[in-house]
């Protein structure tokens, strides 16, 4: 501690270095919890996911629909809390830009199958009883101001219909930019094709050790059936949907190694020419009697200072900016846009990596020359 | 009178360390931005080159995607007879044409992805040019047989020569490996129309493909059919069916290439800016001679600005060879229009490396110029003092 003045000195110095380096580090910082961000946010689906629950989707793909009778010989399964269709509409409001999900359910299963939905008891009330009615997440009403009484019509290119919903409550918890409806109703308005079938039957378990049980108890019963099954855990269901992102999950963590290679570049260039610059200094203070673990230290105290103030600000701006503005309001398919705890520790760690491997070689090779060389040094 | 530029060149050789460690900084920059939109640009291509140019494909009005659109038998005698659609010998150039998706398990994962598998009719081959069997044989009409993409059979699991697949009750044996070219149905799976039907208990297509006779049938046709109102469909080229996707493909990804760039190019400026100033700092006895010589305060300026547009342009080659082992590295993800896999490779091509080389150029241009102009503001005296 008792040099902390002097590298205090030492890092104003040259305050428009400084402030340049901690710019970048900054930037680049802020960058790299963008990015880690985006990953993190791709798989918030299966980390967030309720382990009790189950998705039973047509064993060939998502394209194949199953037929409602399911509905019942599923409730039968032992372990078996709750079922509901759950089937995707894919409608459009208004105009194809404004992407967000909605899906037909049996509405008075969904507060015991979506456990983390909440909404007034007056809401539920009024949704369940209502056949048109519909609930919306809290960000479509941030998104579209939507409000209760309201009544929008979705367009759905897979059904080939618009149909009109009143809205009922507004709900909060789980993926809030998702509006739900009561499949009895679109059921009677969807083609013949679609007609008494659901996209999936999302289930939800009695405890965690009927979750295994119940998934094979469903694919055997209809294993040879017109309409087989594959029952997944939600958390299984939801990375599937992730890995369809394919190669682009691992490119982004090459970017991010390369965004932080390019931060140690910098870092290292900096600290190089601070280093260099001072070598006669070094000279005068291994004449005073220093040694050279104590000057090579300054150095190093100096980087890591540097980085520290960098990475202070970096990650406190992105937690602030990130806090004030939604981006997952914006971006389709992204519930919210939340740096993780883990991030943020982890752009800190980079930090001080950095802030130690930039510094390590100059404050070495200049702590270890002779006096003599030191003062001769025409830097 | 400007400074010979064997001045420049000499002063970036003399900080080695320094010189390549900026140069290296807007590498990454370039190299970065490179690669991010090589991968857009792949699907890009890979999208734009997949329609014919004299193929007109027909879907139902209204309909966003192949995978929810509709096309009746009856509107297929319909279109089939229509005025300018190319003939061969007395058989209409047109396929009717039935997609559906099956998930498949990546190869070496768990987890995968949808995989579109195409119903085609009789014609489709002669549709598609750059189409052709590369191992095993074409399926045949009647088995339940099926061909797959070289590609897909590369990413996915069970599709090889030999393998079965399953959909609804009916195994389909893999009995050939296909190459397109890099056209988007580069990544399906092809079997016979009327199985596919039958497997899948639809009546109707998805999408009707057919040859035109030439550029003025292409435009009356297409309007012709998007205006009966009996039909309740719509044509368009094939072309812009294709390029239409390239937006949802690839949207994403340009605009995270150019925010991820924008910000590195920030850090990298300042880097740069760091260097120049201290190479400012360390001549300024230098630059105080230079002004005593008669070289003039706007030629140590465009001195200053040229040495540190030349480490860039270093960098931009540094950032080009980063990027270049990735061009035609083949990869895969989803085009959300279908909410399948696209198998596409990264493309580094000459427009987008010399948009890197304006881009790398920039960034040492404006990281130079304060320091630069410093430099240039030095009054002799003081300089000589220093």
């Amino acid at each position: 501690m008792k040099f902390s003045n002097f590298i205090l000195k030492n890092i104003l110095r040259n305050k428009r270095r400084t402030l340049l380096t901690v710019s970048s580090l900054v930037v680049s910082l802020f960058l790299i919890i963008t990015l880690a961000t985006i990953i993190t946010e791709f798989s918030r689906g299966s980390e967030q996911s309720n382990p009790l629950r189950l998705i039973t989707r047509h064993a060939v793909s998502l394209v194949f629909v199953l037929p409602v009778a399911h509905e019942q010989k599923i409730a039968a399964v032992p372990g078996v809390k709750g079922v509901m269709k759950f089937s995707w509409f894919g409608g459009i409001y208004k105009d194809e830009k404004n992407f967000f999900a909605n899906f037909a359910v049996d509405a008075d299963k969904l507060r015991e199958v979506f456990t983390e939905l909440k909404m007034p008891d007056t809401q539920w009330k009024d949704f369940i009883s209502d056949r048109e009615g519909a609930i919306v997440g809290q960000k479509l009403v941030k998104l579209y101001g939507f409000s209760i009484g309201q009544r929008i019509t979705l367009r759905s290119p897979i059904y080939d219909r618009s149909i009109e919903f009143m809205i009922r409550g507004i709900c909060t918890g789980g993926d809030e930019k998702t509006l739900y409806f009561h499949h009895d109703y679109i059921n009677e308005l969807v083609p013949a094709w679609a007609k008494d079938k659901a996209g999936t039957y999302s289930i939800i378990a009695n405890s965690a050790e009927d979750v295994p049980r119940i998934a094979q108890a469903i694919d055997s019963m209809f294993l040879n059936t017109d309409a087989p099954t594959k029952t997944e855990t939600e958390r299984e269901f939801a990375m599937s949907f992730q890995s369809m992102m394919g190669g682009v999950e691992k490119f982004m963590y090459g970017i991010m190694g390369a965004i932080g290679f390019s931060l140690l570049l910098i870092m290292g260039n900096t600290m190089a020419m601070t280093v260099r610059e001072r070598t006669k200094e070094v000279g005068t203070l291994k004449a005073l009697g220093f040694q050279r673990g104590t000057i090579a230290g300054l150095f190093v105290g100096e980087a890591l200072a540097v980085t520290t103030v960098g990475a202070v600000i970096g990650i406190g701006g992105a937690v602030l900016l990130f806090r004030s503005i939604d981006l997952g309001l914006y971006i389709p398919n992204f519930q919210s846009f939340t740096p993780t705890p883990q991030t943020l520790v982890g752009a800190f760690v980079v930090s001080i990596v950095v802030g130690l491997i930039s510094v390590v070689y100059s404050a070495f090779r200049v702590s270890g020359m002779t006096i003599a060389d030191a003062l001769r040094s025409n830097e | 009178m400007a400074l010979p530029l064997k001045y420049n060149f000499r002063n970036i050789t003399v900080r080695k360390s320094s010189t390549l460690a900026t140069a290296f900084t807007i590498g990454l920059t370039v190299g970065v931005y490179l690669m991010v939109m090589s991968l857009a640009h792949g699907i890009d291509l890979t999208l734009s080159t997949s329609g014919e140019p004299m193929n007109l494909i027909v879907l139902r009005e209204g309909s966003t995607a192949e995978l929810n659109s509709n096309v009746t038998r009856e509107n297929l005698n319909d279109l089939m007879y229509l005025d300018g659609v190319e003939r061969e010998g007395d058989k209409p150039l047109v396929s009717p044409e039935l997609i559906t998706l099956i998930y498949k398990a990546r190869k070496g994962m768990s987890q995968g992805s949808n995989v579109i598998v195409r119903g085609i009719g009789l014609m489709s081959t002669k549709l598609r040019s750059g189409f052709k069997v590369d191992s095993g044989r074409m399926f045949q009409v009647g088995p339940a047989e099926a061909v797959v993409s070289k590609r897909i059979a590369d990413r996915f699991q069970g599709l090889g020569i030999g393998d079965k697949f399953r959909i609804q009750a009916t195994d389909y044996t893999v009995v050939g490996l296909f190459d397109a070219g890099g056209k988007a149905f580069e990544s399906e799976i092809w079997v016979d129309v009327n199985s596919l039907a039958s497997t899948t208990k639809r009546d109707s297509f998805v999408s009707v493909l057919m040859r035109v006779k030439d550029q003025n049938a292409m435009s009356s046709l297409a309007k012709r059919i998007t205006d009966d109102q009996r039909l309740h469909l719509k044509a368009l080229p094939e072309r812009q069916f294709y390029e239409d996707q390239q937006g949802t493909a690839s949207g994403f990804l340009k605009a995270l290439a150019v925010f991820i760039a924008f910000i590195m190019a920030v850090g990298a400026a300042f880097a740069g800016m760091n260097t120049m100033y201290a190479a400012v700092a360390r001549r300024t006895k230098e630059i105080g001679t230079l002004r005593v010589l008669g070289f003039s305060r706007l030629s140590i300026l465009i001195a200053f600005v040229l040495e540190s547009v030349v480490i860039a342009i270093l960098g931009v080659g540094i950032g080009i060879v980063l990027a270049l082992p990735l061009n035609f590295v083949s990869t895969g993800t989803s085009n959300f229009t279908n909410f399948s896999e696209i198998a596409f490779n990264f493309r580094v091509t000459p427009d987008l490396m010399l948009m890197a080389l304006i881009f790398g150029v920039a960034i040492g241009f404006l990281g130079s110029l304060l320091p630069s102009i410093r430099a240039s503001r030095y009054k002799i005296v003081d300089a000589l003092r220093a």
